[in-house]
């Protein structure tokens, strides 16, 4: 069996080599705590501050908005844990990944409901927003169907139900945070045309190290501490900062930010011709989630009745990687809650397959691919 | 050739089990029985990785699969039964209790319900027209935990490995590419895993504190963290210090006392003649008076005895034999059944 052909960047993505060359000098000689005293300490206070201006930058904001973090979770968790209260009541999108599910549910939580293509729709959010609502947190685009959200609109009408509280006397605040991880190189991140409040992000999903994340946070929240200790991170989050994985973020976020569009492109026309040769070979096989506003490298189907995790192992046995959002052993016997935020019944949340397409990509693969997974799909269907 | 059912758990053995019989030509379907996902402390319970493995398996293999979902008899025929037994101081085998209710009645029930003529599983064993008999490989022969299946669901049961080793098992495997040749082999009973049943009981019941009693003097030499926990003969885990060793030499549950002895020929640590009950036999009880030979626990040496009416008369004594232990009785190579020691 020559190389995978990989097929699930949206559950990680390879290190850049250009990302991996500016990390390693800071793996090894460049070792120093960036705290420390000493000049060559000070080189790497220096680097770590560059890295975080750069980070930023692209993002629209101010270095000491950037809080770096180990990944996405922890984002995620700082966002909550630093924002709220027990008891307080959050929104949330129905599609949300389990990071922000996850520690959601220690609140109060009302799910902003989405539509059969996996919208969450400004309209939806504030059906879920009550005078008790504290924090909105919907994703920029979630990680199953690759759906983008409408981020603007929603921050929109947030800016509204705020502006109406004030004239009401309602003194609850209310934040608005979103989870770009997957959309980070896709959309436009610049935080002050989103309308967000915190957004987190993830070095994994955009070709940087793994264990690497930000939350960017307006300099006029203030944030309880998640992690106490010496006080690093603006005393958020201590713990001697990860000089390598934040230079690397640093480097492949400009890498991302810059070939957006060409690789965008790129991708979107590959993941079409794979969408095309699926849905041409297979009349029964349905694409799940938005057409129209979606992450060009997503691509999620669903087959009715079919066995998509014995499509997913067969896959795998011929050197094709993909993901399916099946009741799978793997997930411990959970089903999508994507799939079924949308309204996919169970034998078609059962069917689904997901293929995320990313830079290294090749229209080979995915000639080859789309043969061998239209083969595997009609075998596993005839068993 | 027939609809065969196998019982496939994600080992080596279940694995290639089901490659035989495809190759044999049988009509072959996988089945994986989901029969306990508790996490312990300290352990996580691999059933979904178990049950992934199962799955590729018959992708490889290209056969259907099914997963059972026995979860909540097999906690109350199995687990319940154990907790329960340990609770009235006896030393269960939950392994034998899992063949007797579910692989060889639920499983058997539920496949032949699908419309499968036969069932198969990886244990070692043999039968022959109903009768069941031990594995070639007698290192790894498991009849001593197959004792209590009944006659009719071993006439609609299957033990292809019955004439391998288990090496040859794991070669057989990897000449096939199976995914799971080069799988570990489970240890103990699953549900515990590496934990041990201490924690595990320790979950279900509160165990007191209660005196370590000297049974020669009646002094009290050591308090234990709950009697459920210890086993007669055992050695170790009684933190008792200096000196020869204590073992136990029996358990009082009522009053939470256990009894220890440095003497290593205490009389009740040995047992030559055993009392049995739930007596289970696959073709009737042995002859009175028959020579026959008998195994006390998995693996264990095969103990000449003679059988008559409830009562087992060894050769010569046996160390440490615990109530709620299984006496398995032979005849040559043949497992005629047993029972419960008393």
């Amino acid at each position: 069996m020559s190389t995978p052909i990989y097929l699930d960047y949206a559950a990680a993505t390879p290190l850049d080599e250009r990302v991996f060359a500016v990390m390693q000098p800071y793996l090894a000689e460049k070792f120093y705590n960036p705290s420390a005293a000493y000049t060559a300490a000070r080189e790497v206070r220096r680097d770590l501050d560059t890295a975080r201006h750069e980070l930023a930058v692209c993002i629209g904001g101010k270095r000491d908005e950037v809080i770096l973090t180990a990944g996405a979770t922890e984002s995620v968790n700082l966002a909550f844990r630093g924002l709220l209260e027990p008891g307080d009541h959050v929104v949330i999108g129905a599609t949300e990944h389990d990071a922000v599910r996850g520690i959601a549910g220690e609140y109060d939580v009302t799910f902003a409901a989405s539509d059969n293509k996996g919208t969450i729709t400004p309209s939806a959010v504030l059906t879920a927003i009550s005078d008790k609502t504290k924090l909105v947190s919907i994703t920029a685009a979630d990680s199953e169907l690759g759906t983008i959200q409408p981020l603007v609109k929603i921050a929109a009408v947030i800016a509204d139900v705020r502006r109406d509280r004030v004239k009401r006397g309602v003194k609850t605040p209310l934040y608005f945070h979103s989870d770009a991880s997957q959309a980070a190189g896709v959309i436009d991140l610049h935080v002050a045309r989103l309308g967000v409040d915190l957004l987190t992000l993830n070095a994994a999903k955009c070709y940087g190290p793994k264990q690497v994340g930000l939350l960017w946070v307006a300099s006029h929240l203030s944030l309880k501490p998640l992690i106490p200790g010496g006080g690093q991170e603006r005393g958020l989050r201590s713990g001697t900062e990860n000089v390598a994985g934040a230079v690397g973020f640093a480097r492949a976020l400009q890498i991302a930010i810059r070939n957006r569009h060409t690789d965008s492109e790129q991708i979107r026309g590959l993941r079409d011709t794979l969408q095309k040769a699926l849905t041409t070979a297979l009349p029964e096989l349905v694409v799940n989630g938005s057409q129209k506003k979606r992450l060009p490298g997503h691509l999620n189907v669903s087959v009715d009745g079919l066995d998509a995790e014995r499509v997913v192992f067969r896959l795998d046995s011929q050197g094709v990687q993909v993901a399916t959002g099946a009741a799978c052993a793997a997930n411990k016997g959970t089903r999508s809650n994507v799939l079924i935020a949308i309204g996919a019944s169970d034998s078609m949340a059962d069917g689904s397959l997901r293929f995320s397409l990313g830079r290294q990509t090749t229209a080979v693969d995915i000639e080859q691919a789309s043969t061998l997974i239209v083969e595997a799909i009609r075998h596993e269907a005839s068993l | 050739m027939s609809r065969v059912y196998v019982g496939m758990s994600g080992g080596v053995d279940s694995s290639l089990t089901a490659a035989l019989l495809k190759e044999q030509g049988h009509d072959v379907t996988g089945v994986y029985m989901k029969n306990w996902t508790q996490d312990l402390p300290g352990m996580r319970c691999p059933w979904a990785d178990d049950l992934a493995d199962a799955k590729r398996v018959a992708v490889q293999l290209e056969i259907p699969f099914k997963v059972y979902d026995f979860e909540k008899e097999y906690k109350q025929k199995v687990v319940d039964y154990m907790i329960d037994e340990y609770k009235a101081g006896r030393t269960p085998n939950p392994d034998i209790m899992c063949n007797q209710e579910v692989k060889f009645k639920l499983f058997l029930d539920a496949a032949l319900e699908d419309g499968a003529d036969m069932i198969a599983t990886g244990h070692y064993a043999a039968t022959r027209d109903g009768r069941l008999l031990q594995a070639a490989d007698t290192n790894k022969d498991q009849t001593y935990f197959l004792y209590r299946v009944d006659r009719t669901a071993l006439e609609k049961t299957l033990f292809p490995l019955g004439n391998y080793k288990k090496p040859h098992v794991r070669k057989l495997a990897e000449e096939r590419g199976l995914v799971t040749a080069g799988k570990k082999d489970s240890q103990g009973i699953c549900f515990v895993g590496s934990v041990g049943i201490k924690e595990f009981l320790s979950q279900y019941v509160t165990a007191e504190i209660g005196d370590i009693v000297e049974k020669e003097s009646g002094h009290v030499v050591g308090e234990h963290d709950g009697a459920i926990y210890y086993t007669l003969g055992q050695r170790h885990g009684l933190s008792l210090g200096g000196g020869l060793p204590y073992y136990v030499v029996g358990k009082d549950m009522g009053k939470n006392i256990i009894y220890v002895s440095r003497n290593l020929s205490d009389e009740s640590m040995w047992r030559k003649t055993l009392s049995l009950d739930h007596l289970h036999w696959i073709d009737g009880p042995p002859q009175e008076g028959e020579k026959l030979h008998v195994r006390l626990r998995h693996r264990g040496l095969l103990l000449p005895g003679v059988f008559s009416g409830s009562s087992l008369e060894l050769e010569e004594s046996e160390r440490a034999v615990a109530t709620g232990q299984s006496a398995v009785i032979y005849r040559g190579k043949e497992c005629l059944g047993g029972g419960i020691v008393a």
